[in-house]
């Protein structure tokens, strides 16, 4: 385990934790996604082309997922929450770090850096991934947008 | 303009493989999490029409024109830096593929807008520059040892195809794919 995940997972917070835990929840995470969508969006086009950056980076983090086999900090604790499969990269913080790039020309785009730093901050307290995990997920985040900006520009224009 | 700005590209990239080995991979990944971060920061106050002096004088004397957004390369070369130092675990591979990115495709841009003949399946690429991204990117030979040249040979070869892709997007991603499949 990390100097940084160490830390995150130190802290004993007893609200931290169930925000964590209800967090971990993919379908409550998802219902979380959808709500900043459209919070933040209301043209449809856009919206698609924000979701389909969202699933595309997920997709490309389960191919990474099924190649690099790599164990969980919480693996080995003995915790329930802790998933089986492998640790790297990190979907949620896929998701999320998709999600903020999307954002990036608008002014809102701050509240959705701090709503991503808080769901990979969530990810770090379970110990359920490592900083590596995380920071590899803003790099396949930005290239997965990249892609898919130029997929869309391309069959949908602008 | 452009030889500058290759001269800016390959002197950070040695920055980084120094503090890479003076510093360890975690932190290393730590700092250019923050980068990227406080970067794309910057790119969306630009975005949003502020003006920020000292970033306007680095993009109008670093940056490429018909970008996609300002700071785009660097944002490029960021992330791609940060994909290797986290899909790597070794140290020496990350190193000889940062000097890759930087060393290889500077010295390409520089020595290719001298160049005169094109290569086949690419009019835009001249053959000298592809020689000296493969003549530069041997010096990563101080780091892997012989494996440099089939990983300078690969990365040439993606270097001078007609992919839509920035090379600080495509070369980094072969690299990984080269090094976890050896």
């Amino acid at each position: 385990m990390d100097i940084i995940t160490e830390v995150a997972f130190s802290i004993n917070n007893q609200l931290l934790t169930d925000i964590s835990l209800l967090i971990h929840n993919e379908i409550i995470f998802v219902g979380l996604l959808i709500a900043a969508v459209l919070l933040g969006e209301r043209r449809p086009k856009k919206i698609m082309k924000i979701i389909s950056v969202m699933v595309f980076a997920v997709i490309i983090g389960i191919i990474i997922k099924m190649l690099i086999i790599t164990e969980r900090p919480c693996a080995g604790m003995e915790l329930l929450y802790c998933p089986e499969d492998p640790s790297f990269p990190s979907l949620h913080a896929l998701a999320a770090f998709s999600l903020m790039i999307a954002f990036l020309n608008k002014k809102s785009f701050i509240l959705y850096m701090l709503f991503a730093l808080f769901i990979v901050f969530t990810r770090l307290v379970l110990a359920v991934h490592g900083f590596v995990d995380i920071a590899a997920s803003l790099a396949i985040a930005m290239i997965a947008y990249y892609i898919t900006d130029r997929i869309w520009v391309r069959y949908y224009g602008d | 303009m452009e030889t500058r700005r290759q001269i800016f590209h390959i002197l950070i990239g040695l920055t980084t493989i120094a503090f890479l080995f003076l510093f360890g991979r975690t932190i290393t990944i730590v700092s250019i999490f923050i980068t990227i971060l406080l970067g794309l920061l910057v790119i969306n106050q630009l975005y949003l029409g502020r003006k920020i002096h000292l970033i306007q004088w680095f993009i109008s004397n670093f940056e490429r024109k018909n970008v996609d957004f300002p700071g785009w390369g660097s944002a490029c070369y960021a992330t791609g830096v940060l994909l290797l130092c986290c899909f790597l675990a070794d140290i020496n591979e990350i190193a000889a593929s940062i000097l890759i990115i930087a060393l290889g495709d500077g010295l390409a841009t520089i020595i290719g807008k001298m160049g005169k003949i094109s290569i086949l399946y690419n009019k835009n690429k001249k053959i000298e520059g592809s020689a000296a991204f493969f003549i530069g990117s041997l010096t990563g030979y101080l780091f892997i040892g012989p494996l440099i040249i089939p990983a300078a040979a690969i990365s040439m070869i993606v270097e001078s195809m007609p992919i839509n892709i920035d090379d600080n997007i495509s070369l980094p991603i072969t690299l990984i794919i080269f090094f976890l499949v050896i």
